[in-house]
């Protein structure tokens, strides 16, 4: 066993000695503007805010402040945004756009944008009807509708600016991921993992929504966009790493898609991203590492131009996307200051890479894994239990943990500079897994796998936890009865915000993980929260309630609004409708 | 003068077309409208004697060997991938439950296999022969709905 490089914290950031004063009511940093003008908050997509009127000793005193039903019951992933004077919000299918003015009492609409989303994509999309957020930039708010197009729309106006067809739905494309914009790039992914897509993202232009470049996660080098002279893979050597890593045209169906979360490093000028499940989850049917599905790549934004990727999970057997968010930050690492990514990824592992190369520098379980026993740091690759892979020829195979929910999803984590953890919902479940044949129809799922969940070890079926990359340990963990499936948020005021899946919406100590304060919200959560300065100079934070996504999906009978539509209750968690019931609703608290 | 407003709004509109076929359902003129041999049983009626139906029968209704192979046909055209396993709900709405969006006998089944419906289900026309879509039909008429009511004694 290599011995785990020693890693010891950076030097404490300005913002710390900002966020440390205590002071109840104090007036909230200069570090931080108050806005929340970008899903993560900042491009290193930490959704750290700065803000720190609201503390420890404070957040008992916390008290909703407003509240707008959406009038959608889809689930509602994703968070506002925060511009000046403006909240903004996106709904789940069909993608109405709200502009609520809050320097007015009951914060009325400035405006709504209604566009025409095509109702086929309800089917289309796997996981419910979901909506990860906009993006504001250059006084646009940029977003997807989930039936393939990506909108610009007036900040000010409501106005379309433009929009353009990225997607196409008939072959199982949706486009439910937030967009991020670089200086005069829009750059957006496809999601259909389970429908058999070809993953991509491309570059629209900010002014038109122009396509400039497309790269594919899978293919031809072209395709790719890998240049020998510019992709420098930190474990790989030769052309055609995408391509000759799949059977024979197995990369046009191959899924890769890009559902989850994007960040930036303006001086290394690279995006990252993360990239879903190959398709179908059959793993007979596509022998080969399947490049590059389960894989974290490095583009250049201008030109879409592939510099590096790492395959967290080659040849996955078990639906372990790793379209997880990548949350750049530094640390010293033997001895060495590095420019690190850190990803949690539904494989269970949390990696910490050399985001300028790609080098692997740790991979330590955050959940209980049993698939692997070690990722191998000189290689990059997992150490694989041969008994936990899967195939239609291997019949069942049981008890893999965590589940093909992951150790975490969809739910991006968080990092404080204060403390310099990271904080992020886990479920704690396994499967068994049994995968059977599957034929490509376009348009229809090619997945051709049963997959059964049972609750993991110690019962509880989720948990939040603060991890401290040093020690690649747990700080300290708040056990849930439901796997949580909400994002985190951190502030300036030594406190974490997260939702549960029964609708509870909660405030926890940074530092020791006390709870502070809870408030029913009248849904599930698995939203993310935000905290932004309102035009009254106070501290609040936003969450949306309503329950969905995945959970949409296998929670049995969490729906009244389809009298055609009656499911029985979930084998693992047969109670979750006793506590929540679908439901879109915009949440703002405060002191 | 509002409601005079309404009543403009509403001229020419399909709401408005309905009153005035009601208002006149004596008149000939107005019974020759009605497409003389459609009907559909999920559709609301305004009144007057409806036509005869076009009744399709699933020529395998019942026949539990069948329904089998639709059940393997259901699985084979990815249809468990959004209805789920034994087509008790995933993406798509369960199928075993006993209710049906768009109608739950015989032809509208199988005209929402083969026609498709707006909200994302495929049409399977193109693709499956009428025989095989009557084999699908036999498997989602074979389950025994399950109880509606959630009751607290469940828990």
């Amino acid at each position: 066993m290599l011995p785990r490089p020693r890693t010891h914290r950076a030097l404490t950031l300005a913002i710390m000695m900002a966020g440390a004063t205590g002071c109840d009511r104090a007036p909230t940093t200069a570090a931080d503007d108050g806005q929340w003008t970008m899903p993560a908050r900042d491009y290193a997509a930490t959704r750290f805010s700065g803000l720190s009127e609201i503390t420890a000793a404070n957040a008992k005193d916390l008290r909703p402040t407003w509240s707008f039903s959406t009038g959608v019951l889809g689930g509602h992933e994703g968070q506002p945004l925060v511009v000046g004077s403006t909240m903004y919000v996106v709904t789940p299918w069909p993608n109405v756009l709200y502009a609520f003015d809050l320097t007015q009492e009951g914060y009325p609409l400035r405006w709504k944008y209604r566009p025409f989303v095509d109702p086929q994509a309800i089917g289309m999309a796997c996981c419910d009807i979901v909506n990860r957020g906009a993006f504001y930039a250059d006084g646009k708010i940029v977003f997807n509708l989930l039936d393939g197009h990506t909108v610009a729309v007036d900040a000010a106006t409501g106005r379309e600016i433009w929009k353009t067809r990225v997607g196409d739905l008939n072959a199982g494309e949706t486009t439910p991921m937030a967009p991020l914009v670089v200086k005069n790039r829009v750059i957006v992914g496809n999601a259909g993992g389970e429908m058999g897509v070809r993953g991509w993202v491309k570059g629209l232009d900010l002014g038109t929504g122009a396509i400039l470049w497309t790269g594919y996660n899978t293919g031809s080098d072209t395709d790719v966009l890998a240049s020998p002279a510019t992709f420098k893979p930190f474990y790989q050597t030769g052309n055609g790493l995408a391509l000759e890593s799949w059977p024979r045209d197995g990369w046009k169906h191959g899924g890769a898609p890009v559902w989850g979360w994007l960040s930036y490093d303006a001086e290394l000028d690279l995006v990252y991203y993360g990239t879903g499940n190959p398709a179908p989850y059959n793993a007979d049917r596509r022998p080969g590492d399947n490049r590059w599905a389960t894989s974290v790549l490095a583009r250049h934004p201008g030109d879409g131009s592939l510099r590096w990727a790492y395959q967290f999970t080659p040849a996955d057997n078990w639906d372990y996307d790793s379209t997880q968010e990548m949350i750049l930050t530094e640390l010293t690492l033997g001895g060495r200051l590095r420019k690190v990514l850190v990803h949690f990824d539904k494989n269970g592992f949390a990696y910490v890479l050399d985001r300028a190369t790609g080098e692997l520098l740790s991979a330590e379980p955050y959940v209980p894994v049993n698939w692997a026993r070690r990722v191998d740091l000189a290689t990059g690759r997992p150490e694989i239990d041969s008994t936990k892979l899967t195939g239609a020829t291997r019949g069942v195979t049981k008890d893999i943990c965590p589940s093909l929910e992951g150790g975490k999803n969809q739910q991006p984590a968080a990092y404080s500079p204060l403390t310099q953890w990271f904080y992020l919902s886990t479920s704690n479940l396994c499967m068994d897994f049994e995968a059977v044949s599957t034929t490509y129809l376009a348009g229809t799922p090619y997945v051709g796998a049963s997959t059964p969940y049972t609750a993991g070890p110690g019962g509880h079926l989720g948990a939040f936890i603060a991890w401290d990359p040093v020690t690649s340990a747990r700080a300290w963990e708040i056990k849930e009865p439901y796997p949580v499936w909400s994002g985190a948020l951190t502030t300036g005021g030594g406190v974490v915000f997260y939702g549960t899946l029964d609708g509870w919406f909660k405030a926890v100590d940074a530092k020791t993980g006390a709870p502070l304060w809870k408030f029913k919200v009248g849904s599930g959560v698995v939203g993310n929260p935000i905290s932004f300065r309102g035009p009254d100079g106070r501290q609040y934070v936003a969450v949306y309630a309503g329950i969905g996504g995945d959970w949409f999906l296998i929670s049995g009978d969490v729906r009244s609004d389809d009298p055609a539509d009656v499911r029985a209750p979930a084998t693992f968690m047969p109670d979750i409708a006793r506590h929540t019931s679908q439901g879109g609703i915009v949440w703002i608290f405060g002191l | 003068m509002t409601r005079l407003h309404k009543m403009r709004v509403s001229r020419g509109s399909p709401a408005a077309t309905a009153m005035l076929l009601l208002c006149c359902a004596s008149s000939a003129a107005a019974q020759q409208a009605v497409p003389p041999a459609v009907r559909y049983d999920q559709h609301v009626a305004v009144g007057g004697n409806p036509p005869p139906a076009m009744v399709p029968r699933n020529p395998f209704r019942g026949d539990s060997g069948v329904a089998a192979q639709g059940g393997r046909l259901f699985s084979g055209f990815n249809c468990d991938g959004c209805h789920g396993g034994g087509a008790a709900g995933f993406v798509g709405p369960s199928l075993a439950d006993g209710r049906w969006r768009y109608g739950g006998d015989d032809g509208a089944i199988f005209m929402s296999i083969f026609f498709g419906r707006p909200k994302g289900m495929p049409a399977f026309g193109g693709t499956l022969p009428a025989e095989s879509i009557w084999r699908l039909v036999t498997y989602l008429q074979s389950f025994q709905p399950p109880d509606s009511t959630i009751s607290t004694t469940r828990w």
